[in-house]
């Protein structure tokens, strides 16, 4: 019969009170919390201005140079493909870099507050 | 196409609604359960339902309604309807899933410890909820109108009897399940028929034979004040979507929030590229229905026009099939979401209090559509998203990010928001579409800032009702759930 030595993992060596409560509760963890919240914010501001941007310069781009709105690619004019195709990529790479940033800001914010519990 | 087909069509579809939901039934058993399907939602399968629910009959037969109409303008609304989840993403996704909170009135109420803001923002929801049913019905209605020769309100009848039958017996469990399925046919729908016309018009140099820039109506090409105004409805409006949003608390965590966003974008970037093709097909090919007001049904003629004969029958059916799913999907989003807050509010949150919320959720409605007439689809969804706009999206944004919003502030921008969109609304009702001014007609680029203006400057006013909550709510709203080692 073979003897098994029974312990309590070692990942379970969790600071005693829930990282959100700490934060909640210290002046230090709301300083935290603050930066953190300005911080997804200014990513979120510069992520929409941004799209906006792009999205504001299609038809500006579409006015300035003329000829371009009926140029054909495969037979659809070009103002077609941009505004009704071209638009699609801008949205999906926007809201992956947004994802990206955001996800890091929130893996610094924790490496922060586990540090101080 | 013959009559028997699209009845067909439509059955299979309601039958297949009905046979998921009671198949969901059985692993619904709690109230938590009927709400939120427990947050126990993939992603993918998440995703996948919000697109469902999402893509409404303004998104499957009047984009390319639209489109045929006002041509290029009309692209704003597919691009505007993708781009508001951009901003849902950005600015509430994640935020509100940590919210913990199961509707929007459980946000506002948490977040500003107030119970009237509770009450006002329940009305909001409520009439939002309301007023986009009513276009999913008209469109019920035009379907059957045009594809069985039916008289139009046993569409409308059809898809409340469906949609009751399936939220009553099984929450949102089912309708989670129901959801994804009706994404993946409206869009197979959409993408068969298209492929089949590209093939059959390939030979004839495609598109090329006629100018798609011939305007069939006739109508005055949009200024910038109306795309601008239109862009802002879509943008904001998407994200005070009461049916879209409570979706989110079906995810796990804030990160999946994040997570599902982003494949629900690329869900509809694809899923609106075939309605854009329809509305340019229809202008190449069948211009004429701009004229005889027919141009909502353009997705439901077009393949039987263009390649006839048995196929043609077969794909028309497919389209009458994705049709309908988008006339149901939507409509029990919005009865799953309106019967939760009319429920919690008024019945005291018990099954059979949200079973009976459903029955009038859904009722009502049809009573609306009963009384009014359809406008073009895409528009008339327009303008419930400029009330959403207006309402229920500043109190989301400043109550996320913004400490000093207070009960008072809160109150009185959606109560100003709601009156002038509602006004605008009503008056553009009553002066018809030729009479209305185009400030009046596209209404969200002065409503919502209006509506943000009162409810920040009441605010401050008001600076001392700022609730003693707010430390806590803010850290929770924003800090990231227990770390867990795979989101790094």
């Amino acid at each position: 019969m073979t003897r098994v030595r029974v312990t309590a993992p070692r990942s379970a060596a969790r600071p005693a009170t829930e990282p959100r409560e700490a934060a909640e509760e210290s002046a230090m963890g709301q300083v935290f919390v603050r930066s953190l919240i300005r911080s997804q914010l200014r990513l979120a501001l510069v992520v929409a201005g941004g799209f906006l941007l792009i999205l504001g310069a299609f038809p500006l781009l579409l006015g300035a140079i003329p000829g371009l709105a009926e140029t054909r690619i495969a037979g659809i004019p070009f103002d077609w493909l941009l505004l009704g195709a071209g638009i699609y990529p801008v949205t999906g790479i926007s809201a992956w870099l947004y994802i990206r940033s955001a996800t890091r800001n929130e893996a610094r914010y924790r490496d922060l507050a586990e540090d101080k519990w | 196409m013959s009559p028997a087909l699209g009845i067909a069509a439509i059955a299979a579809v309601s039958v297949a609604t009905a046979v998921i939901g009671f198949y969901g039934l059985r692993i619904s058993r709690t109230t938590g359960d009927f709400y939120v399907a427990s947050r126990t939602v993939r992603p993918w399968w998440n995703a996948s339902a919000i697109g469902g629910e999402y893509l409404s009959a303004a998104s499957f037969l009047g984009v390319a309604g639209l489109i045929l109409l006002s041509g290029t303008d009309a692209l704003w609304y597919p691009a505007g309807y993708t781009a508001g989840y951009l901003m849902l993403l950005l600015f509430v996704a994640a935020p509100l899933r940590r919210s913990g909170a199961y509707t929007i009135p459980d946000f506002t109420e948490a977040r500003l410890d107030s119970q009237a803001v509770r009450r006002v923002t329940s009305l909001a929801v409520v009439i939002v909820g309301w007023l986009y049913i009513v276009p999913q019905l008209h469109g019920a209605a035009l379907t059957i109108r045009t594809t069985t020769g039916l008289p139009p309100w046993v569409g409308s009848t059809a898809v409340v009897v469906v949609v009751c039958l399936t939220v009553v017996a099984g929450g949102m469990r089912s309708i989670t399940f129901v959801q994804a399925f009706q994404y993946w046919l409206k869009l197979t729908a959409l993408a068969v028929p298209i492929i089949f016309i590209v093939l059959v018009l390939g030979g004839n140099d495609f598109p090329g034979q006629a100018a798609p820039a011939t305007n069939p109506t006739g109508l005055a090409p949009a200024g910038p004040y109306q795309n601008i105004s239109l862009l802002v409805a879509l943008l904001f409006g998407t994200l005070g979507l009461p049916h879209v949003l409570v979706r989110f608390y079906t995810n796990p965590d804030g990160h999946s929030a994040r997570r599902t966003t982003l494949i629900v974008l690329g869900l509809l970037s694809v899923f609106y590229l075939f309605p854009t093709a329809f509305g340019l097909l229809g202008r190449v090919f069948a211009p004429e229905l701009a004229h005889t007001g027919q141009a909502d049904a353009v997705v439901l003629l077009l393949p039987g026009r263009l390649i006839g004969g048995p196929a043609g029958e077969l794909l028309s059916a497919l389209v009458v099939a994705g049709a309908f799913a988008a006339f149901l999907s939507t409509t029990s989003g919005l009865v799953v979401s309106l019967a939760g807050v009319i429920s919690q509010d008024v019945l005291g949150g018990s099954v059979r209090g949200f079973r009976l919320a459903a029955l009038v959720s859904a009722v009502v409605p049809l009573g609306l559509a009963f009384t009014t007439d359809s406008l073009a689809l895409a528009g008339s969804v327009g303008l419930v998203f400029a009330f959403t706009a207006s309402t229920i999206c500043p109190v989301l944004l400043l109550g996320i990010w913004w400490r000093g919003l207070t009960d008072a502030g809160a109150i009185a921008g959606m109560v100003t928001g709601g009156a002038l969109c509602g006004g605008a609304m009503v008056a553009g009702t009553v002066l018809g579409a030729a009479g209305t001014p185009f400030w009046l007609a596209q209404p969200a680029a002065w409503t919502v800032p209006a509506a943000f203006a009162v409810m920040i400057l009441t605010s401050r006013a008001t600076s001392a009702r700022v609730p003693r909550t707010i430390t806590k709510v803010m850290t929770r709203l924003h800090t990231p759930e227990r770390p867990l080692a795979t989101e790094r």
